[in-house]
């Protein structure tokens, strides 16, 4: 086998997050850019993703407040939010804005049009046209296009990441708004995520599979997924591949969020930290802090709705 | 002579270089501009070029080899800051996804022995959200000296809108890109289930921003993944240099689940359409049944064997096909 096939080899030392949670906190204080955002590497300009995930990490900290002022600052008039000030069009990043919110406990005017927002965003996959080719056996999507994913940004098709955010946020609000349409997205959209779920019990970021050829899942989005299914019994096999994903996957970021889903299912978990030096990435830094022992992960812990389908 | 397309290459640097005067946020990569010429295919005239050189393995001397497509095709970087855009996307022991780290290693040393002022690694994944966790796998960032000083996550850069991209009134590209002098598309050589093939110019999939067109970049998909590769060729072709890893390329399923194949050649030029519609025809595919190299012939380069100077070995004398799905048989060249 020519060497461009052989794996590296990777070592891990025993650590626990625990440790790092202070450092990663610190790390963020040091890095929150003067506008009250932070950029995905420190020193550039601030994005909602990594803000995002900051002020949630930071919850409770002045750093958080300044990060919840400026995002609030961005929300477009049509409720949504935009990934960045730069970039004038509401996205998938509205679904995290939701979920800080609700963390702080707000329920204002703007926050409800973002919720309504949120609950009108779909993947242009399900469309009645689609749906009846489905139904009558024209087209294989190799999905069922009748339950609404929801998309990084309108337009687009629905995708495991973002149909992931937007539960998670849509569950958080339900307590708070009476809303059947509401309550329906969240039914569905746990539909749809189950509808692709791979045969090894986790995700791929969309389809498990493409014409025909099974696809594998990647720790992420088997990790979010979890995440968006809480309270569900029946995901043995997805834990079973999740322990797997978290021993070998080289990704800070994927242990993190596999933490997170873990500890949300009410798993004890310890992962390993990567020898060597981390990237610097904010949002790494900000989503292991929440991924800490006593880090702010129950931020993501959804309630079960009514009528016992989530 | 250069390398590359040959009485319009001027013309090109000029739009190219009109981008960089006006600065990247308001650049229209010549789109807002009159044509010269009322011709449909302004290029239909031109004649073009690129360069095929064997490579057994990726042990053997790539820094000659590499620098010998270069010179000669007359490429001239020295001063200016060139973004090597390597095409790694996912990583799989089994198979060869991703362009050699030995290639990008060496390609990060010929452009700064050739006297670039600046030079940076760059790529925007299209599928995993931690990139420095693929560059891990995929030894990058062991092999590559002070890997995460040079390279740019195009995922997590700053942007600006650039105007007239397809049918939208603004699209947005990372900074790095837009103020790059000289992008280098150091792709692979591998067959893709979607497009037929995916060359130099499919590989510009990866300047798009994650950021704020998700992972994958759904709207590539939702424009038409012909329409945005001939888009992308269009904005970045005229500043652009292709060096195609087809030492160990990707036949059958590709562009992620296919398998290895083995090529043993470097493909290199300026001009893109040339360089791809040459890889095409090394692999066994007819570049005229490839839509987005249809699309692109003769507006953005040529594709035209007749018209192409094929430099260094002969098509014939590397031509190995590569397997395609049943999806594609029909790409087969005859």
């Amino acid at each position: 086998m020519p060497d461009v096939l052989t794996q590296s080899g990777l070592s891990y030392p025993k650590q626990d997050l625990k440790e790092g949670l202070q450092t990663r906190l610190e790390t963020l204080r040091r890095s929150q850019n003067p506008d009250g955002g932070w950029g995905f590497v420190p020193g550039k300009a601030s994005w909602l993703e990594p803000t995002a995930y900051a002020a949630l990490a930071l919850h409770g900290e002045p750093a958080a407040d300044r990060a919840w002022a400026l995002l609030r600052s961005w929300q477009l008039p049509d409720g949504g939010w935009p990934p960045s000030a730069g970039v004038k069009a509401s996205g998938w990043g509205t679904a995290l804005c939701a979920t800080i919110a609700m963390a702080r406990n707000e329920w204002d005017a703007p926050l409800q049009k973002g919720i309504a927002w949120l609950v009108g965003a779909a993947g242009v996959e399900t469309n009645w046209l689609a749906v009846v080719f489905s139904r009558i056996g024209l087209v294989d999507y190799g999905r069922n296009v009748a339950l609404k994913a929801w998309p990084w940004r309108p337009g687009n098709s629905g995708w495991v990441e973002p149909t992931v955010h937007a539960l998670v946020a849509l569950k958080l609000a339900a307590p708070k708004l009476s809303s059947k349409e509401l309550r329906e997205r969240v039914q569905t959209g746990e539909a749809q995520l189950l509808d692709v779920r791979g045969r090894d019990g986790g995700w791929n970021y969309g389809s498990p599979k493409v014409l025909g050829v099974e696809l594998p899942s990647y720790p992420e989005t088997t990790a979010l997924a979890l995440v968006a299914l809480q309270g569900r019994k029946d995901m043995g096999k997805a834990f079973d591949l999740a322990r797997k994903q978290i021993a070998e996957t080289p990704s800070p970021m994927a242990r993190a969020w596999l933490t997170i889903a873990m500890r949300l299912h009410g798993m004890d978990v310890n992962p390993p930290e990567p020898a060597g030096k981390s990237p610097a990435d904010l949002v790494i830094t900000a989503v292991e802090a929440l991924a800490a022992p006593e880090g702010n992960f129950r931020f993501f812990k959804t309630p079960a709705l009514s009528g016992g389908a989530v | 002579m250069k390398c590359g397309l040959n009485p319009d290459r001027r013309e090109f640097l000029a739009i190219a270089g009109a981008g960089a005067v006006a600065g990247y946020a308001g650049y229209t990569g010549g789109r807002g501009e009159k044509p010269k010429s009322e011709a449909k295919f302004p290029l239909s005239t031109q004649t073009s070029s690129a360069v095929i050189v064997k490579a057994d393995s990726y042990s053997r001397d790539l820094a000659g080899i590499m620098m010998q497509g270069i010179l000669e095709c007359g490429l001239d970087v020295t001063g200016k800051s060139v973004l090597l855009k390597p095409n790694f996307v996912e990583f799989d022991p089994n198979t060869c996804i991703n362009t050699d780290v030995a290639v990008v290693a060496t390609a990060l040393d010929v452009f700064r022995t050739l006297g670039a002022a600046d030079v940076k690694i760059a790529e925007g994944p299209g599928h995993r959200r931690d990139t420095f966790a693929i560059a891990e796998l995929t030894r990058y960032r062991s092999e590559i000296k002070d890997f995460d000083d040079v390279f740019v996550d195009l995922n997590r850069d700053d942007v600006s809108p650039v105007q007239g991209f397809a049918d939208r009134a603004e699209f947005y590209f990372p900074n790095t890109v837009l103020a790059a002098d000289v992008i280098v598309s150091l792709a692979k050589m591998k067959t893709h289930h979607w497009a037929g093939a995916t060359l130099s110019m499919k590989n510009f999939f990866g300047l798009v921003p994650g950021s704020v067109y998700g992972w994958p970049k759904n709207e590539l998909h939702h424009i038409g993944i012909p329409k945005s590769i001939v888009e992308l060729t269009r904005l970045f072709g005229p500043k652009s240099f292709a060096i195609v890893d087809g030492i160990m390329g990707m036949e059958g399923n590709g562009p992620i689940q296919g398998t290895p194949k083995k090529a043993g050649v470097m493909v290199m030029g300026s001009d893109l359409p040339a360089v791809d519609a040459t890889c095409c025809r090394i692999m066994g595919i007819d570049p005229a049944r490839v839509e987005y190299l249809q699309m692109a012939a003769d507006r953005y380069g040529i594709t035209d064997a007749a018209r192409i100077e094929q430099r260094g070995e002969t098509i014939a004398s590397v031509r190995t096909d590569f397997q395609l799905i049943k999806e594609f048989k029909h790409l087969r060249l005859t």
